[in-house]
């Protein structure tokens, strides 16, 4: 019996993506097997069995005490201030692409945005390194001072939780920004010459080219980035709070991430509460999720998924 | 220069092929996975102390260092069901290890290994105090002495206010009564020494955070330390004060509150290093070693200044009494150190025999004296009385060059990776007859009866610091008792973990922040309301409970 040709050719073609399902079941749906630590008084080395489940204890325990939920509130305000920073002055990449593109002699063009891709390449702990060496009581900046008489003190520059949230935006932007541009000035160089000519012509000023063309043409790209950015709202990563953090900014440093790493690993560390919070995140990441996708619905018509 | 190079370069590979084949004979290269929670080195055991263990066993070591890859190796290693062939861990782990069947029973080659079962008491005390494996052997404690629970072989106790001779004589030597005393002179040694040689800043105080917490002790580590200049201990998160009694860490009348305000007086006079609570102990141990600091008070970190020839100048650091101080320090770990050894569950057949075979020689004269005094002719030679004679003392503080015969390479790259040992420091060597430690050798002693050594005696009529403490009833010497807490269950890990970091964060603005008295008193009560929100109260009446019965053994043994 032969096979009919649109069936072989239909599992030919998910042959094709097998790989990937395979890829994706292993790399994401496997590790939630890791939730059921949330639900077990789980202790190494004594293994989980059914003597060890506890439920939901470790869910009420965040909440438990009004102290501990007040600890927890905090790292949340801490993580959607930090991401929502980011996410406020997410445009500043893509202008900063437009005024690159705007350079007209081209190896200083180059030059600028070579030294501004680099940082993206370097490790948090070598950035946190640089930070030291500049900032420390005993870096450059306080050494200068210092020598010109202007404080008799050393500024505690990395000790301080002042603007902790800006200054990490700060870092942040000197580590990416240009590695970001990179997706808005190929974004740039497809928009069509003709219609810049055409401009041109008509007596546009360089800034009217900018306001009418450039950017409006980028705008998709822009939207998409800003898309992918919410739904990593939650997850703005550990790395760079890890290394920056210490005993006097801790309070106001902390994102989720990071708080949970601590949880997992101080002392003896206790890893199913480490998991509850873990998951505790997944499941706001789900509703930001609907959120933008009702609102992409309602502004634009059509929504992401 | 190159020819040479390569000439040498192949030398060192004869050398080894020829050692190696002494070695082989017959036994295959045995490679032993040590899970380690002492090391600070993760990866094989590397330089000479590899080659001194392949030439005799023809073993390989490879370390698993949970303080290097991060204590998740634990948990994952544990689900494996194997954490290694050897296994070095805190002993409050050993019980559940040995409940998880992670553990091998070595009740049939311990009796047999000699040189382990010169500590045949600590050994079956210890044994007999694990539930449920009566009779059986399982562990092996770390660093026993051979000499008795209630003995204080030390001449410095571990903790005790040290200050550089030539610096507090500089100021006048001042007689110091309080520790107002102490800062009003460590701001004249501030005026008269703001730099190093190298003109970089000292400070009389410089403090790291990379320790708070540690050992289930909640606080930070340095000022958790010098509340035993008070007669205070900290167990857990109770504070065990003099008479043997608890009390709360927080309540003002406790040591922990004073060293606090001492500290952050110092702070307001400028005498603490601004990069304290963000600065790892690596970056503190090398200000130690190039004198920016003014102020010692861990007994061993004399080691990263005192070399003979400082102390010859008169430069070296040492114990300048405070006279309200009274001073806690534990008598000789007879019954060991916080950790224990003990053999994978798995390991079987000649690989066990090799193992236990070599934890032996670990625990032999010679294992101890490479561990404890080095290498001959580079750490020290032997006189013609057979005694042991300093030689190179700062071979592991500048990492010199090891004679060939040892594979060459740095001292202290190769030096023994496992870090913790069977036999303490201070147990008699049997083949010189003194103590394996430097310090207590007649040589040693000779050579660092030096005048700073002298003018110290004769200003405080003591010999020795012990001494002096001893003389003038300063000196609460809290005798050794074979004892393991229980180990944390989750919920009281979450709870010290809170109330850790919550205590660890205030304390450090406390110091580090407060520009007045008003400020300080403020935040302390703060942070004693933010402890007590978290739960203080319940940990801390927990930790009473689990370290109450260590206190009744201490009395009684004290009796």
């Amino acid at each position: 019996m032969r096979m009919n040709p649109k069936k072989a050719q239909a599992i030919r073609e998910f042959l094709y993506i097998l790989p990937f399902l395979i890829l994706v079941a292993l790399m994401s749906y496997y590790p939630l097997y890791g939730w059921v630590y949330a639900f077990h008084d789980y202790m190494p080395p004594k293994p989980i069995s059914s003597e060890t489940y506890v439920g939901l204890k470790w869910f009420q325990f965040i909440v438990s005490n009004p102290v501990r939920a007040a600890d927890v509130w905090r790292v949340l305000v801490n993580t959607f201030a930090m991401s929502g920073i980011s996410l406020a002055f997410s445009w500043f990449p893509m202008i900063f692409a437009v005024f690159l593109n705007e350079i007209r002699c081209k190896p200083y063009q180059k030059f600028v945005q070579t030294v501004t891709t680099l940082p993206n390449f370097i490790s948090w702990v070598l950035v946190y390194s640089v930070a030291f060496n500049v900032l420390s009581s005993t870096g450059a900046v306080n050494s200068v001072l210092t020598s010109l008489g202007l404080i008799d003190k050393p500024i505690a520059f990395l000790n301080s939780k002042e603007h902790i949230w800006f200054k990490m935006w700060l870092w942040l932007t000197w580590k990416n920004a240009g590695w970001a541009a990179i997706m808005y000035l190929a974004a740039i160089s497809a928009i069509d010459e003709q219609m810049i000519e055409a401009a041109k012509v008509d007596g546009a000023t360089r800034m009217q080219i900018i306001l009418r063309i450039t950017i409006p043409c980028i705008l998709p790209t822009y939207f998409v980035i800003v898309m992918l950015n919410i739904a990593n709202f939650l997850s703005n990563g550990m790395e760079q709070y890890y290394v920056f953090q210490n005993n006097f900014n801790r309070k106001t440093i902390e994102v989720l991430d990071l708080y949970v790493y601590n949880i997992a690993t101080s002392g003896r560390g206790n890893y199913p509460l480490s998991t509850a919070i873990s998951m505790l995140k997944s499941v706001v990441s789900v509703a930001l999720l609907f959120i933008t996708n009702t609102v992409s619905r309602l502004v634009r018509g059509e929504g992401f998924v | 220069m190159k020819r040479y190079l390569s000439l040498f370069l192949a030398a060192i590979m004869l050398l080894g092929l020829v050692s190696f084949s002494a070695a082989a004979e017959g036994q295959d290269l045995l490679v032993i996975d040590v899970y380690d929670d002492a090391a600070n080195y993760n990866g094989t055991q590397t330089g000479w102390f590899a080659k001194v263990i392949k030439d005799r066993f023809n073993i390989e070591l490879n370390i698993i260092a949970s303080q290097v890859v991060g204590n998740t190796v634990y948990a994952t290693r544990s689900e494996e069901g194997n954490l290694g062939d050897i296994i070095l861990v805190d002993k409050a782990k050993f019980p559940e290890i040995v409940e998880a069947g992670l553990a091998k029973d070595i009740s049939d080659k311990l009796p047999e290994c000699k040189n382990i079962m010169q500590f045949k008491t600590q050994i079956d005390v210890y044994n007999k105090g694990l539930t449920g494996v009566e009779g059986k052997y399982y562990g092996i404690p770390t660093e026993m002495t051979d000499t008795a629970p209630d003995t204080l072989t030390d001449d410095v106790i571990y903790s005790s206010p040290m200050l550089r001779w030539d610096l507090y004589k500089a100021i006048g030597s001042p007689k110091l009564e309080t520790l107002d005393d102490l800062l009003n002179a460590l701001v004249k040694i501030h005026e008269i020494h703001p730099q190093n040689d190298d003109g970089d800043p000292a400070y009389p105080f410089t403090l790291w955070a990379d320790w708070d917490g540690n050992d289930n002790m909640i606080g930070i580590a340095n000022v958790v330390q010098l509340t035993t200049w008070y007669g205070e201990k900290l167990k857990g998160s109770a504070m065990l004060k003099p008479d043997y009694t608890f009390s709360p860490l927080y309540e003002r009348e406790n040591a922990y509150y004073k060293i606090t305000k001492f500290l952050n007086k110092a702070y307001q006079l400028g005498l603490v290093d601004p990069d304290s609570g963000t600065q790892p102990w690596d970056t503190v141990a090398s200000k130690l070693s190039t004198g920016r600091a003014d102020v010692m008070w861990y007994s061993w970190q004399t080691g990263f200044w005192n070399s003979v020839d400082r102390l010859n100048a008169g430069t070296g650091f040492i114990f300048i009494p405070v006279g309200d101080q009274y001073y806690y320090a534990d008598a000789d770990r007879y019954y060991g150190s916080d950790r224990m050894f003990g053999i994978g569950a798995g390991v079987e057949g000649e690989k066990y025999d090799r193992i236990m075979a070599f934890l032996d020689w670990y625990a032999s004269p010679e294992g101890a004296t490479f561990q404890h005094d080095g290498i001959e002719g580079l750490n020290y030679i032997v006189g013609e009385n057979g005694k042991f004679v300093p030689y190179k003392d700062n071979a592991l503080m500048d990492n010199l060059p090891v004679p060939e015969e040892y594979g060459g390479g740095g001292f202290s790259d190769g030096n023994n990776a496992i870090n913790q040992w069977i036999v303490s420091s201070i147990c008699i060597n049997p083949v010189t007859g003194e103590r394996f430690a430097q310090k207590y050798w007649q040589s040693y002693k000779d050579m660092t009866m030096t005048e700073m050594k002298k003018e110290w005696q004769e200003m405080f009529g003591a010999e020795d610091s012990v001494a002096w403490m001893k003389q003038n009833g300063k000196l609460l010497a809290s005798p050794s008792v074979d004892f393991t807490p229980a180990a944390d269950n989750n919920d009281i890990i979450a709870l010290r973990s809170d109330v850790n970091k919550c205590l660890c964060e205030y304390t450090w603005n406390l110091i580090m922040t407060c520009e007045t008295d008003e400020d300080f008193e403020a935040l302390w009560d703060e942070m004693v309301a933010q402890m007590d929100g978290f739960g203080y109260k319940e940990l801390y009446e927990y930790d009473c409970g689990v370290w109450q019965p260590e206190i009744d053994a201490k009395k009684a043994a004290a009796l």
